[in-house]
Parts: C-alpha cells; sequence; structure tokens
C-alpha cells in the first residue's frame, strides 16, 4: 500500500476508536495509559504502511497490531489508579442504578483477570470481530477460537455476575 | 441474570471514542522526532567514546601498566554494556509487529528471557570489573592528586555506583514484571 499521509489519515480516522477501546480492555480501563498505547499502535501502522499487503483487511492488520502493542502494556507504569475489582463489588448499589459507565467499569475490572492472550480474544468478540478474523488476528485456528471464545464467555459472565468472586 | 450478549451490548453501547483532532499529523511528526532522539543518542555515545580515547592518550596510560589494565577495565567494561544495549535495542527493534499475536509473544518471551540472562549473570560481572578498574587506578590517583581531591573521587565514586545501581535495578525489576506479565 502507498505510504501516504492521506492514506495514514484515513486508517487512523477509521480505526482510532476501535484501538482505543481494545487498549482500554487491555489496561483495565486506564485512559492515559491506552492513548499512549493506541499512539503506539498507530507510530508501526505509519512506518508499516509500505509493507500491508491488501490480500488482508487494513482493519485485521490494525488490530494484530494493536494486540501486539498492548501486550506489552506491562512495561508501562499506571497513570491513574484504576478501580479495582473488589472495590467494584464492594459497592452497595444494585445492578439497575449502575450507571452505564460504572457497568463498563466493572466489565474493565473483569476482563483484567484474565490472561493477556484471553483479554485480546475477548475484546475483539466484544467488538464483534469475525471469529475467523479473530484467529488470524492472533494466528490460532478457527476451532481453537472457538473453543477459547466459548470458556472465555463463562468466565467473564461469572465474573460480572459476581459468582466466582 | 446477565449473558454474554448483554455485555456485548453495554460494550458497543459504551460512550462514543473521539478520534484526536490532528492525531494523525501528531504521530506522523512523533516519528521524525523519534528518529531524530536516535541520532542525538548516538552522538552523545560517540563523543563518550572519544573523549575516553583521548583521555587515554593524554594521560599516556601505556606507559604504566596498572593505570593501563584499570582503564582498560573500566573503558572496556562501560563499552561491552553499551554495546550489549545497543544489540538488545536493535533487536528488539528488529521484531515484528506484524507478526500474528502467538508468534509474536513467543518471540518477546524469548527476547525478555535474554535480558533476564543480561541482567542477573552479565550486568553483576560488568559492574565487579569496572570496580577492579577503579580499584587499581586508586594507587595512581592517591600519588598524583592531593589528599583532598582523593578522597572527593573515592566517596563521590562510591555515590554514583550506588545511583547507578539504584536505577540498573529498576530498569531490571521492570523488565521481569513484563516478562512474567508475558509468561502468566
Amino acid at each position: 500500500m502507498e505510504k501516504s499521509p492521506a492514506v495514514f489519515q484515513s486508517i487512523y480516522t477509521s480505526n482510532y476508536p476501535k484501538v482505543m477501546r481494545l487498549c482500554l480492555g487491555h489496561v483495565n480501563g486506564d485512559e492515559a495509559m491506552a492513548q499512549e498505547l493506541a499512539q503506539e499502535t498507530f507510530i508501526k501502522v505509519w512506518e508499516n504502511l509500505s509493507s500491508f499487503r491488501e490480500e488482508a483487511q487494513v482493519a485485521t492488520w490494525v488490530y494484530r497490531i494493536t494486540v501486539n502493542t498492548c501486550l506489552l502494556h506491562f512495561r508501562r507504569k499506571k497513570r491513574e489508579n484504576t478501580v479495582e475489582l473488589s472495590q467494584q463489588l464492594a459497592q452497595p448499589e444494585a445492578e439497575d442504578h449502575l450507571t452505564k459507565q460504572d457497568q463498563i467499569t466493572q466489565l474493565y475490572a473483569c476482563i483484567d483477570t484474565l490472561r493477556s492472550e484471553q483479554k485480546s480474544i475477548i475484546l475483539l468478540e466484544l467488538e464483534g470481530i469475525p471469529q475467523k478474523e479473530i484467529a488470524e488476528v492472533m494466528g490460532l485456528t478457527h476451532e481453537a477460537v472457538r473453543v477459547r471464545i466459548h470458556r472465555i464467555k463463562n468466565a467473564l459472565t461469572n465474573c460480572v455476575q459476581h459468582e466466582n468472586i | 441474570m446477565k449473558t454474554f450478549k448483554d455485555l456485548q451490548t453495554q460494550w458497543k453501547n459504551q460512550e462514543e471514542v473521539q478520534v484526536p483532532e490532528n492525531g494523525a499529523e501528531r504521530i506522523m511528526t512523533t516519528l521524525t522526532d523519534i528518529k531524530r532522539k536516535q541520532r542525538l543518542t548516538n552522538g552523545i555515545l560517540l563523543t563518550t567514546a572519544v573523549v575516553l580515547i583521548c583521555f587515554f592518550f593524554y594521560v599516556s596510560a601505556f606507559k604504566f601498566q596498572t593505570v593501563l589494565i584499570g582503564l582498560l577495565l573500566m573503558i572496556g567494561s562501560l563499552f561491552f554494556r553499551i554495546v550489549l544495549e545497543l544489540l538488545s535495542l536493535k533487536k528488539l527493534r528488529s521484531m515484528d509487529p506484524l507478526n500474528r499475536a502467538v508468534e509474536y509473544k513467543r518471540q518477546m518471551i524469548r527476547y525478555y528471557d535474554r535480558r533476564r540472562i543480561i541482567h542477573l549473570v552479565i550486568t553483576p560481572l560488568i559492574i565487579l570489573t569496572y570496580c577492579v578498574g577503579f580499584w587499581l587506578l586508586l594507587p595512581a590517583f592517591n600519588s598524583s592528586l592531593s589528599a583532598g581531591f582523593y578522597q572527593y573521587i573515592v566517596w563521590s565514586s562510591v555515590v554514583v555506583l550506588l545511583i547507578l545501581g539504584f536505577f540498573i535495578g529498576r530498569q531490571i525489576q521492570e523488565e521481569l514484571k513484563v516478562l512474567r506479565g508475558l509468561k502468566e
């Protein structure tokens, strides 16, 4: 693909929200850290733009770079205090009274209990990426992804329902 | 009772992420800045090397065997560490972010395993070699410098070593944390 600012601008604009959501999910909703990871992801996208072969979808290619970048988020220090799962669960509010943001924070906390590879898989699933594409991003077979997603879905749903705490 | 479908709906209904204004332009500029900084770092390292070599000839270190060995040990261990860091950095940069995630993770674990050997085995040996070199130079310092300045050199070197040790220790801790995270 041609490495032109216009092409990059278009990739950036159409993929930034998804990249940012994936990064937020990897770092328990720490916005400053997610922004850094998203920036690092797009630096790699810009650097490697000319090596992108158009037989794959641009979005799949961007997700792969995002997942690889977020894998190394341990290298960064937390900028803000993210809400711990135990604190979340200690909230006396009934589920129906949780605001939209509270629910997302709770979901982040549950995702944070997963291993990094599981996080990547389930975040892509939450984004509605087809399983075949997730397999392509992760380098796993479609069947392996299907089985893992099934297990992670159960674990995540249980966590949100406070059953396994 | 929530199902995964509910969680997915929650996820999709979260607040819209705003695309930063001029974000793409800033990314392209950041990359130019990073490359400029890399060139600056290489320049500083090269200047340090030249200064050390000039100092070596300025004090005619080659005429005195103990001073020669001491200086060579100090300079050699420093250079060895710098070369090792540069090679590690080159290796890290050569990791292809376009690889499939599982393979990329495997590569990163291999990289950080090697870094662990550098930190836990090679770095202590390098620091020891540097200290031996410094210790060999002490008699020469003692005979050619005033007592006050000699004391200053001895004590300041201890302080520098402690500060350096602190930073190296912190770096090691951070990299081991990454390795643990990758292996979890």
